[in-house]
């Protein structure tokens, strides 16, 4: 082979050299280009990323979103037209649940897990540590859930309007003990009060096995009764 | 002056050979990491090949190997604010290695592989990729801790090139002493160099230096090329999306970095997300964290306290975000921790739930009491409220500047080119226009 062919071949070999890469980038890129304008084609009809939304259990059923709404419609926590403050009576309770107080409670049976049931002294509105430490639990496991109930009842001794007084600063209590520990401007709008005094939807001996602040002994209708019932409600309306 | 030989004494000497060969795997593992770079000029996510045989095997998709982890940082390319993505490093190694081969083969074909000053330019070329490679992979090794095989292949082709160039020339120089001693008188028995480099002239110093001009050509014009042509993306900025409320709650936002620029930006993060983990450093290594006051909220992909996915893709990182909270003005030190141990961190709350909290409490003990107390859990539940209400996408990192969202495909490669023209927008005050 003569040098001038050795130097032919060297010469070629260089502007191959020079050239390929250049070219393939650009195939690179056309391609690139290529790709994108094929996806954006098809952007529309690819599912999208899943989006953060409120929790929707399914113990959320159309019964449960009906009272729920009518609860917290009239109770002052969403819409126009609330009962003019905070928290509802058991007149507005009963009227707003339009069921029976048996019925009512069965509605929550599906949150047992979540649940607490803070029992009081009798004819008292006083959390002890106990009792704060576990609406603080409840609280925390809040979840995906929008809603955190407060419904509080009174035992039958007394006057009908003494237990209603009495389970209405019950309610209150849990709701002071929220906003003193967790300082969050959000509660006025998650938080919904209902009191029963010993009007409406008594607990019944099935709720003993339910987590409670009481001790293992305090499981009579009647202590279970002197009690703010706690829960997230992971219902989206 | 000769000018004919024979075409059997074009005979590549094994040095030569183990030149061309080094080349050629270089320039196909450079090629197989800069197409696998190039992809990624889609906007769209991509596997990428990590074989120490180059482009063989599948694509790994799923981001954990040592080349998704060294593509995606801020050292795999440069000019990233100019262009998208930049311009890969790969790109130049294609054409410094196939003008090393270049070179060698010329060496062959024209005699002058017993050429002193043309085997040192050799081995002088040669020193290109090797000192590259040498600092490249000290950043992989210990900078990134990754070990990306493709670029493994890379730094032995570069260790090949030079060692056969240096054979090269150090033979060149035994043939240079024992052609003196021959011409002395001196009856030493030696090899003698082919026919052809007996005839062929040596190579001039203007020779070399057309080279070493050609050399300089080959490389930078493929990055000319790429640089001309690479898309221009700039009508994607701030087309992804606002916040819809961008006030968060002030005790759930944890400032990130400098605090000094007026332009405001909310960082969704999951301390144990490897994303997340790489969007830190490339926003670091971008010097653009100097423009904006950054604040994160958190956002764990775990189910112990994210409602929002049906099981933990980063196991313990509620707990690590909790202890975030926890840590006030520390929260830096406990990001920089997680980010530090992600893959114990995921892998012991993997297998042990309460792994995680355990860590926390070793390495911050004054934080045990507050991780997973009922307020440490409120207020990051309120984070998570936060991403509702404004209806995020579930997924990390997320970053909004001024309220405008940076694209998803516009975290990792394009950060730098799209972060920097956001932040002039957001400072010439034109991101977000007036509501009428």
């Amino acid at each position: 082979m003569s040098a001038k062919i050795g130097l032919g071949v060297v010469a070629f070999a260089g502007m191959v050299l020079l050239a390929l890469p250049s070219v393939v980038v650009l195939s690179w890129i056309g391609g690139a280009e290529d790709r994108l304008a094929i996806e954006e084609g098809q952007a529309a009809a690819a599912p999208a990323v899943a989006t953060a939304a409120a929790a929707n259990e399914s113990y959320c059923t159309p019964d449960l979103q009906r009272v729920l709404r009518r609860v917290l419609q009239s109770c002052g926590l969403v819409g126009e037209g609330g009962a003019g403050g905070r928290g509802c009576q058991p007149v507005q309770a009963r009227q707003v649940a339009t069921m029976r107080g048996s019925d009512f409670n069965a509605l929550f049976i599906p949150m047992a897990e979540r649940a607490g049931i803070i029992q009081f002294d009798r004819d008292s509105a006083e959390l002890d540590p106990e009792d704060q430490r576990l609406i603080e639990q409840v609280f925390a496991e809040r979840g995906g859930a929008s809603w955190f109930f407060v419904v509080s009842r009174a035992s039958p001794e007394g006057s009908v309007e003494h237990n209603r007084e009495l389970s209405r600063e019950r309610a209150e209590a849990v709701m002071g003990h929220l906003q003193r520990t967790f300082q969050d401007p959000e509660l006025d709008r998650q938080v919904g009060l209902l009191w029963l005094g010993e009007e409406y939807a008594q607990l019944e001996a099935d709720f003993c096995d339910w987590r409670r602040s009481g001790g293992p002994g305090a499981c009579r209708p009647a202590d279970l009764n002197r009690s703010a019932f706690v829960a997230w409600i992971e219902c989206r309306l | 002056m000769p000018t004919r030989v024979s075409i059997g004494s074009v005979r590549p000497h094994p040095w030569t050979i183990l030149v061309l060969a080094g080349a050629f795997a270089g320039c196909a593992f450079a090629l197989v990491s800069t197409a696998d770079f190039a992809a990624h000029l889609d906007r769209q996510v991509h596997g990428i090949h990590c074989s120490f045989l180059p482009g063989v095997g599948t694509p790994d998709v799923s981001g954990a190997t040592g080349c998704h982890v060294t593509l995606m940082s801020p050292y795999s390319s440069v000019l990233r604010q100019a262009v998208w993505g930049g311009v890969p490093v790969s790109l130049p190694a294609i054409s410094v290695f196939g003008f090393i081969g270049f070179w060698a083969l010329a060496l062959a074909l024209l005699g002058w592989q017993h050429d002193r000053r043309a085997t040192a330019f050799l081995v002088l070329a040669t020193l290109v990729p090797v000192l590259t490679s040498a600092s490249m992979g000290f950043i992989s090794f210990v900078t990134l801790g990754a070990a990306c095989k493709l670029c493994i292949g890379i730094y032995v082709s570069s260790l090949l090139v030079f060692v056969g160039a240096l054979g090269l020339w150090l033979r060149s120089l035994g043939d240079r002493r024992r052609g003196a001693s021959q011409m002395g008188g001196t009856s030493v028995r030696s090899r003698a160099p082919d026919a052809h480099a007996k005839h062929a002239e040596p190579a001039s110093l203007v020779a070399l230096a057309g080279a070493f001009a050609f050399g300089v050509s080959v490389t930078l014009v493929p990055a000319l090329v790429y640089g001309a042509a690479a898309p221009d993306y700039s009508d994607y900025v701030g087309t992804c999306g606002t916040l819809d409320q961008p006030e968060a709650p002030a005790d759930v936002l944890i400032a990130i970095g400098p605090q000094q620029a007026s332009v405001t930006a909310i960082e969704v993060l999951d301390p144990l997300c490897p994303a997340c983990r790489g969007f830190e450093d490339r926003l670091d290594a971008s010097g653009l964290h100097e423009r904006v006051s950054r604040q994160a909220v958190l956002f764990p992909l775990d189910d112990q306290c994210n409602w929002m996915i049906d099981e933990a893709i980063h196991p313990g990182a509620c707990t690590v975000s909790e202890a975030m909270l926890c840590a006030g003005e520390r929260a830096e030190e406990v990001l920089a921790w997680a980010f530090e141990e992600q893959e114990r961190i995921r892998e012991a709350a993997a297998a042990e739930p309460g792994a995680a909290r355990s860590m926390v409490a070793e390495r911050f003990p004054e934080l045990a009491g507050c991780v997973g107390s009922p307020t440490a859990r409120a207020r990051l539940n309120r984070a998570l409220r936060w991403a509702v209400a404004n209806e995020l996408p579930v997924l990390t990192p997320q970053l909004y500047v001024d309220g405008v969202r940076v694209c998803d495909a516009d975290t990792d490669l394009g950060l730098d080119y799209t972060l920097r023209r956001l932040l002039d927008r957001a400072e010439a005050g034109t991101l977000r226009p007036e509501a009428p």
